[in-house]
């Protein structure tokens, strides 16, 4: 931080000569905090840029694709950088320039709408959301799910190139694919059986847009405790929805060795004992 | 109030914030709640991303217990009153309880997204980490569209 900042005792500083020098300037203000700035940046210049870059109609057809035409804005969003009547405005006017029929738009405005709807749940529930809404769907006891993360997960070296892929990823930018953070979340709860509490607290560490009511009832929804069924995965899904880029180079991929290579009948004898009833 | 003082806070950081957008120019303070951040564990990238957001607009910022570090600041400028803008996490409701002991405090509500008739029924789920296609979500019903003359 500059010297030059004639600041009252306890204001932070608010000059700052580059982004590198930021870096070390939260290092001594909050000492506790891990890992280096995201290559995301803050601020509502950066949100507006990505607002006017959406294409809605792309996201549409793509979004379910780590490659897709997703937009990007869920961190500014989430801090109220970008509010969802702002987003909503954008995309209205993308439609009324575009002249594309509203149903071209429809999946981005749902999901707004799933914004919204989340966080009505979470104002109605407060401190609830860190408790399961409802018991397991999986056949097993709660106690028989560990309270911690595996290191070797956190060290993103499970051996699998998808979930290192992912873990990577998580520590290093702060984002993650929708479909990359349902894999993993199941990849944790399901097949190492880890609370999925852990794994919620974990994501909030690291997420810019780490919202407690989104992603809190999104691990209860892979884990069961907020919908009908856990949710499972298998490798032609994840290969498919990630073009292959994981399993081209993934050792367990070809010798044998990888846990999602299996139809879902298989998985769910394996990992929940039984067929879903 | 006459001479309020605005209360930042994680959500609602851009510039179309209700408080500072009703109240150009008074002063304005957010504070890095020392223990949320130590509790949660939060990582420097997502520290990181609030302050490049706090660096584009016109507040001071503080680091320790924000209900009295709001309270001080408020001191400093010998405010009248603290105004902010409505927050979901059940903290915000607790802070906002320990500064309104002190001072009136003014919660201002942000653009709604849509406009729902009281009691809104939530029962309805689908999920994954923004939400799955084969469920549509209550809201969308009722959605507005205001301000957009496109056909359809």
């Amino acid at each position: 931080m500059r010297s030059g900042d004639s600041l009252p005792p306890g204001d932070l500083p608010r000059q700052f000569a580059s982004r590198t020098e930021l870096q070390a300037s939260l290092r001594q203000l909050f000492p506790e905090a891990v890992g280096d700035l995201s290559p995301i940046r803050g601020g509502h210049q950066a949100a507006a840029a990505a607002l006017a870059a959406i294409d809605p109609a792309a996201y549409g057809r793509s979004r379910n694709h780590l490659d897709g035409a997703v937009t990007h804005l869920s961190p500014w969003i989430r801090h109220g950088v970008l509010t969802l009547a702002e987003v909503r405005e954008r995309v209205f006017a993308w439609l009324e320039c575009s002249g594309q029929p509203p149903q071209a738009a429809a999946k981005l405005i749902n999901e707004l709408g799933w914004r919204d709807y989340w966080q009505r749940l979470w104002r109605r529930l407060g401190d609830g959301i860190w408790r399961d809404r409802e018991p397991l769907k999986t056949g097993h006891a709660p106690e028989a799910y560990t309270a911690a993360l595996p290191v070797d997960l956190l060290e993103a070296r499970t051996g699998l190139a998808c979930m290192d892929g992912f873990v990577q990823e998580l520590h290093t930018t702060g984002w993650l694919h929708n479909h990359a953070r349902m894999w993993l979340a199941s990849y944790v709860v399901h097949w190492r059986r880890v609370r999925w509490q852990a794994g919620a607290r974990w994501f909030l560490q690291h997420l810019l847009d780490g919202d407690p009511a989104s992603n809190n009832l999104s691990w209860q929804w892979v884990a069961s405790s907020f919908s009908s069924k856990p949710y499972l995965f298998n490798r032609d899904n994840l290969e498919r929805f990630s073009s292959g880029r994981y399993c081209r180079v993934c050792s367990a991929a070809t010798d044998g060795t990888c846990p999602f290579d299996a139809s879902y009948e298989q998985l769910q004898v394996q990992l929940l004992g039984g067929p879903p009833c | 109030m006459l001479k309020p003082v605005l209360w930042m806070h994680g959500e609602a950081m851009g510039p179309a914030n209700p408080a500072l957008v009703a109240h150009p120019g008074a002063p304005a303070v957010f504070v890095f709640d020392r223990e949320l951040i130590v509790q949660a564990g939060l990582s420097l990238k997502r520290l990181g991303f609030l302050y490049e957001c706090l660096l584009e607009l016109p507040v001071t910022l503080r680091h320790g217990d924000v209900a009295e570090e709001v309270l001080a600041f408020a001191r400093r400028h010998g405010a009248d009153g603290v105004v902010t803008t409505a927050a979901v996490d059940p903290r915000f409701a607790q802070l906002r309880e320990r500064i309104a002991a002190q001072l009136p405090v003014q919660v201002l509500e942000p653009a709604p997204f849509v406009e729902l008739p009281e009691p809104v029924d939530l029962r309805a789920l689908g999920a994954g980490f923004s939400s799955r296609s084969s469920c549509s979500s209550t809201a969308l019903g009722s959605l507005s569209r205001s301000g957009c003359s496109s056909s359809g």
